[in-house]
């Protein structure tokens, strides 16, 4: 098992954990940096704020008692179905491919893939949002025509590293994907 | 000055070298070449296939090339095409006629992070018909880069919309390093229209792959006479000429067919002339043909007639003559440049004039006194060539790769100067803004945040070491 | 190429003996079912087998042997080894389990002809073999998403490695129907049933239900004869019933009963869970209409009800009489053309008079039509919604008729301005080739059209603005209906069942799987379990939603606004005749 660090597009550091069950299945883990305290803080203390500008003026404590249930609401919401703690691909030779994410709150979304249903597994460049940016895709097979790609499903869609990273992980998957 | 210029340069324009070109003979350096233009596949026309074939041809002679253009229905994202040329087509909002809209600052993240990961040397845009082509030569000059422009339409002087394009065009172009024509003509038009130094313009004509377009007299049917037209049907292809040609004609030589290429809003009008003279077996209108089909239609031909209104640099013309056909064309623009005069017959841009320029032609088609189609196509061959192009292009990039781009006050101070007190101060005040914007882009996302590219083509392309490793989707 | 084999969780520690499965066609992969036990006579285990095959249409067989040394039992290993002579079989899978150990050895001996080419594997090289163990239970009741079946075109395709496990164990369920304490001949380890308690009440029901589902259908054919009499499909009355969603409703809910009593048995998971969804949704149904009845029918609310009711109407044509006599003004201090206007407003406030003296017609017997109208609550909630729309559709009638009137009348005149505009610029609308064509006109003939123009053009302001008044009055009345019909629709395609069963035993409607690394010793096989990875909530909706006449908007909003703009009529969002899956 290794641990290494990289940075994402945003330049955030992330780490790849690359665990090698055996010759044939290797998990990697892409982990992104744990929610800050000092972000809660100042969303918290901001909503607050306002509130309180808003009470100042309006003299309703209804006000008051809102932003906190806002706030309360906001962060589990956001660590519920936004914040993405960890994302991991397991592939495991002649089986599949695992994808999953898992949120801070510890909830997991995970979707396993068919080995007969892949394609490939490519490094493609896509726009994302004003940027081009590099990510690790699976190309699915179309059932009907075997020789074309009927979906392209991208992997670490949340913590986004950047090529290096993407290379590592590429040379890896398509080792275990020679072998079978 | 011109008229003698173009009296003398008509015959053999292309063997010309290059004015404002000193020949150089040492290795030329290798450039990261980007070609901007809202016109790509799968549009078609002239300016498209000038980028295609140009890249091609830079790609042969080991540059780096890459298109960027915006998303055309489905076809959004990185494609790459023959000999991995890479092509963005970039998600921006198209507003008319296949042009995208422009706010100035609005593609320059998109534009930024491409001339970053492709480490881009030179900026070459195309057509000043698109909106991207002047936005990309905006930011290049903001970001630093080197900057060429290719201009392939003429205008005229009268109407507002040409004065408030050549204003634009003022602008666009008063600080871009090099400028391109397609013809002395072009070459006249731009440096009047966008008040230019000639220096910093060249002439370097389009040219055709006269591979693709060899004769074949079998094809034809020598029972009638077939006359070839293709063009976009819209206006500026003089297409109400063509629909007043087209019963005159046809009244008078019963064994005359029209054969017309092409789709476009006026389509109308050639419908309905078919429809009034009954001219449904003799006018076929074939639809919008692929480039690939476009040979076997002209070979179906004995003259090629080209109606155009305005045009810089005609290809459709020399792709009729290399296929062996008689060419007829309207005396617009720099169709006199280019072909020599025993290959076309030029007319005015009048119903009758066109007439009796055909009616001619016709007589020795049917005199027999013609040039054999083999013989007009030997001769086309060498006239244009886009190796040629390429290599003059090339001596373009090499002329400012040395040059230095202009820092920020010295720009600001030739925009007030050069474009007039309102609309210089109005474009430095948005130069500024652009400026800034960089600033504030670079501070979000740095350069070094940015991944690199791997090449696809150029001196350190991926593909020709290491086969097919990468894909695209 | 790595060997897969599927182990039950339950055989995990299971006496030695020999395993049974089948060996997946054309993969590298073997499903273990069960183990049975030494000892054993190899003549019966292999008539109990062929006996298996023919109920269950699974290709059982002896995979191979399975040793979990004990005390007291050496010499096992050979005996067991010596065992594929009597079972032939291609491949011989020997798993074996060391003492106190979590990981299995797995040995495959290969036979005849095929030992060549995998001799790799043959020669005990654990490390191309993966266990995937699974939960036999889950993986028997589960389905897998998308349902066999339900997908027609892709029917023809292979089916996945998984759907193929999936589909083993789910077939297999007559092995799984011997009880750990049954004295047969064989002992098998395989999924045990914890018991069956509630199976007698299980069982009266079923016995309760064919009495009662041969009743309903009884009923129902009678009704449909009642329907089909020829005096209801005479032509006024098949029109009323079919723009009263009251009637739409409830042809809807014979046709759910029709299907929820046929006495027929579900072909496919599909059919039964739409069986389910219909029959609990149609009770849930039934539950909040009775409850609805039993607070509309307490403390009189009906008579203040009706109280209410009558003076609204009243109110809401007074209202429209003053804003037809605002529009007959000045409207906004615009300038109409006053001939034109004046017409306009007095035809709409004759209507508003006919109207009035239609409510106080009615107002003595409101009452009495409300009591009866809220006992239709009994037969479910969606109905009670449906009679509020239909009344709705019925006080509204006026502004209907307004509409329709304003509709027709701005509508022909933008007809005529788009063809007289193209007659101005020398064109004309070809019908043959549905295209604008150029065309000549006489002198005369531009006269009167541009006269007719003219005054098309100063008339257009004054009708548009009454169109556009009743416009926004019509759309208020649609978009209440909408609402009602969005709601009644949501009540009928709602997959209550669906719901429930992921909410409770979400192993029942599996999405796929998912697969979690167990052990990793080095040397030891990969050992990997193997989860059920339930549907999501969306995907249950997506699949389970019970077919309706759709009410979402037959067309996008922009063609709505065009719509209203050119002056066609709209109407609320309801769509006939086609159903949508």
């Amino acid at each position: 098992m290794t641990e290494d660090e990289f940075t994402d597009i945003n330049g955030k550091a992330i780490s790849l954990q690359c665990q090698s069950h055996s010759n044939f299945c290797r998990e990697f883990t892409v982990s992104a940096p744990k929610l800050s305290l000092r972000r809660i803080m100042v969303y918290t203390c901001s909503v607050w704020l306002v509130a309180y500008v808003v009470f100042f003026f309006t003299q309703n404590t209804a006000v008051l008692s809102s932003a906190i249930f806002i706030t309360l609401v906001g962060m589990m919401l956001h660590i519920h179905f936004v914040k993405i703690d960890h994302e991991t691909l397991l592939i495991v030779g002649s089986l599949g491919v695992q994808v999953s994410s898992s949120y801070a709150s510890g909830r997991e979304s995970t979707t396993f893939i068919e080995m007969s249903k892949i394609k490939d597994i490519v490094i493609n460049e896509a726009i994302y949002m004003q940027r081009v940016i590099y990510s690790l895709c699976i190309l699915l097979k179309d059932p009907s025509d075997p020789g074309a790609v009927s979906t392209v499903v991208p992997l670490f869609q949340s913590s986004k590293p950047r090529l290096n990273c993407l290379v590592k992980v590429y040379r890896s998957c398509q080792e275990i994907l020679a072998q079978c | 000055m011109g008229q003698r210029k173009r009296a003398a340069i008509r015959d053999s324009l292309a063997n010309q070298i290059m004015d404002g070109i000193t020949l150089g003979h040492q290795d030329s350096p290798k450039h990261n070449i980007c070609m901007v233009s809202d016109f790509f596949y799968p549009n078609m026309g002239g300016v498209e296939s000038h980028i295609y074939q140009l890249s091609q041809c830079l790609i042969e002679r080991g540059h780096k090339v890459i298109i960027v253009t915006h998303a055309y229905g489905n076809r959004k994202g990185i494609r790459y095409l023959t000999n991995a040329l890479k092509v963005y087509y970039l998600p921006l909002q198209v507003m008319y006629n296949q042009s995208t809209a422009t706010t100035c600052f609005h593609s320059l993240p998109l534009l930024r992070c491409v001339f970053v990961r492709e480490r881009i040397t030179v900026v070459h845009a195309h057509s000043s018909f698109s909106a991207m082509a002047h936005d990309s030569l905006f930011h290049a000059k903001t970001m630093g880069l080197n900057t060429v422009f290719t201009d392939h339409s003429l205008f005229g002087f009268a109407d507002v919309s040409s004065v408030l394009t050549n204003k634009l065009l003022t602008v666009s172009l008063c600080d871009t390093s090099h400028i391109i024509c397609v013809s002395y003509t072009s070459k006249e038009n731009t440096v009047l229209r966008a008040a230019l130094d000639p220096e910093i313009v060249s002439v370097i004509p389009n040219a055709v792959d006269p591979t693709d377009f060899t004769p074949d007299p079998s094809q034809r049917d020598d029972s009638k006479i077939t006359i070839v037209v293709i063009s976009r049907l819209v206006y500026r292809k003089g297409i109400d000429l063509l629909g007043g040609i087209i019963p005159e004609l046809c009244l008078k030589y019963p064994q005359l067919h029209f054969l017309i290429g092409g789709e476009g809003p006026k389509r109308i009008v050639l419908e309905e002339v078919r429809e009034k003279y009954q001219l449904h077996d003799r006018v076929r209108l074939l639809g919008a043909l692929e480039h690939k089909d476009v040979r076997n239609v002209l070979i179906q031909g004995h003259i090629f007639l080209n109606t155009s209104l305005t045009e810089a640099f005609c290809m459709a013309i020399v792709e009729g003559a290399s296929c062996g056909l008689q060419v007829v064309s309207t005396r617009v623009g720099g169709i006199p440049e280019v072909l020599p005069k025993e290959l076309i017959t030029l007319c005015e841009p009048t119903v009758s004039s066109l007439c009796e320029g055909l009616e001619m032609v016709i007589a020795r088609q049917r005199a027999g006194t013609v040039p054999p189609p083999a013989t007009i196509h030997s001769r086309v061959r060498t006239l244009y060539t886009w190796r040629n192009v390429a290599e003059r292009t090339e001596k373009v990039y090499d002329r400012v790769a040395k040059e230095t781009v202009q820092p920020l006050h010295r720009r600001l101070h030739r925009l007030q100067a050069h474009c007039g007190p309102v609309a210089g101060c109005i474009f430095a005040f948005i130069a500024v803004l652009d400026f800034l914007f960089l600033l504030l882009l670079q501070w979000l996302v740095p350069d070094s945040v940015i991944d690199l590219a791997v090449d696809a083509s150029g001196p350190h392309a991926l593909w020709k070491r290491s086969g097919n490793r990468k894909h695209s989707v | 190429m790595v060997l897969k084999i599927f182990f039950p969780r339950c055989c995990n520690s299971a006496d030695s003996g020999l395993l049974v499965g089948r060996w997946l066609p054309g993969q590298e992969s073997a499903v273990v079912l069960a183990v049975i036990h030494y000892p054993f006579i190899p003549g019966q285990v292999k008539r109990y087998l062929s006996e298996l095959q023919a109920q269950s249409q699974v290709e059982l067989s002896v995979l191979g042997s399975w040793s979990m040394p004990k005390e007291g039992q050496e010499g096992m290993e050979s005996f067991l080894k010596d065992l594929s002579t009597i079972f032939p079989q291609d491949r011989w899978l020997q798993l074996s389990r060391g003492a106190g150990r979590r990981g299995f050895a797995c040995q495959l001996v290969e036979r005849g002809g095929g030992s060549a080419q995998d001799g790799g594997d043959g020669g005990g090289d654990s490390d191309g073999v993966i266990f995937v163990h699974y939960d036999q239970r889950k993986v028997m009741l589960s389905q897998l998403h998308p349902p066999e079946g339900g997908g027609g075109a892709n029917g023809t395709a292979e089916p996945s490695e998984l759907r193929l496990v999936f589909q083993t164990v789910a077939r297999s369920q007559p092995l799984f129907a011997t009880d750990q304490y049954d004295d047969g001949p064989l002992k098998v380890t395989h999924w045990q049933s914890e018991g069956r308690e509630a199976s007698i009440i299980v069982e009266l029901t079923k016995q309760a239900s064919v009495p009662l589902c041969a009743l309903l259908t009884w009923l129902l054919s009678l009704w449909t004869r009642l329907c089909r009499i020829s005096l209801f499909n005479m032509w006024p009355v098949r029109f009323v019933t079919s723009k009263l969603s009251t009637c739409v409703q409830l042809s809807y809910r014979t046709d759910h009963l029709r299907t929820v009593s046929s006495p027929k048995k579900a072909s496919d998971h599909m059919e039964f869970m739409r069986k389910a969804n219909i029959f609990v949704s149609f009770f849930v149904d039934v539950a909040l209409g009775l409850l609805l009845i039993s607070w509309l029918y307490r403390a009189n609310r009906i008579s203040r009800l009706a109280d209410i009711l009558v003076p609204a109407a009243d109110h809401v044509a007074k209202e429209l009489q003053e804003l037809l006599q605002w529009l007959m003004g000045a409207p906004a201090g615009l300038k109409m053309n006053r001939a034109l206007d004046q017409v306009l407003g007095r035809f709409f406030l004759y209507h508003i008079h006919l109207w009035i003296s239609y409510i106080h017609l009615m107002s003595p017997f409101i009452e009495r039509i409300l009591w009866y109208v809220g006992l239709s609550a009994c037969l479910g909630l969606t109905f009670a919604l449906s009679v509020l729309s239909d009344i709705v559709a019925l006080l509204t009638f006026h502004i209907y008729c307004f509409y329709v009137y304003g509709a027709r009348l701005y509508c022909l005149k933008i007809y005529g301005l788009s063809s007289l505009w193209r007659l101005f610029r020398g064109k004309k609308w070809n019908v043959l080739r549905q295209r604008v064509d150029s065309c000549s006109y006489d002198l005369d003939q531009l006269f009167i059209g541009t006269l007719l123009f003219t005054i098309l053009l100063f008339l257009l302001p004054t009708t548009a603005l009454y169109y556009l008044v009743f416009t926004l009055l019509r759309l208020v009345a649609v978009l209440f209906q909408g609402v009602i019909h969005l709601s009644v629709d949501f009540i009928n395609s709602f997959p209550l069942f669906a719901m429930g069963l992921r909410l409770c035993r979400p192993y029942r409607l599996a999405e796929g799987v998912k697969f979690r690394v167990l052990s990793e010793e080095p040397g030891k096989p990969l050992h990997l379990m193997m989860e059920i990875n339930p549907l999501k909530y969306s995907s249950v909706l997506q699949w389970y939603r019970t077919p309706t006449y759709s009410c979402y908007p037959k067309d996008s909003w922009v063609a709505l606004c065009k719509k209203l703009f050119v002056g066609e009529l709209i109407y609320p969002w309801k769509r006939k005749g086609t159903k949508t899956d």
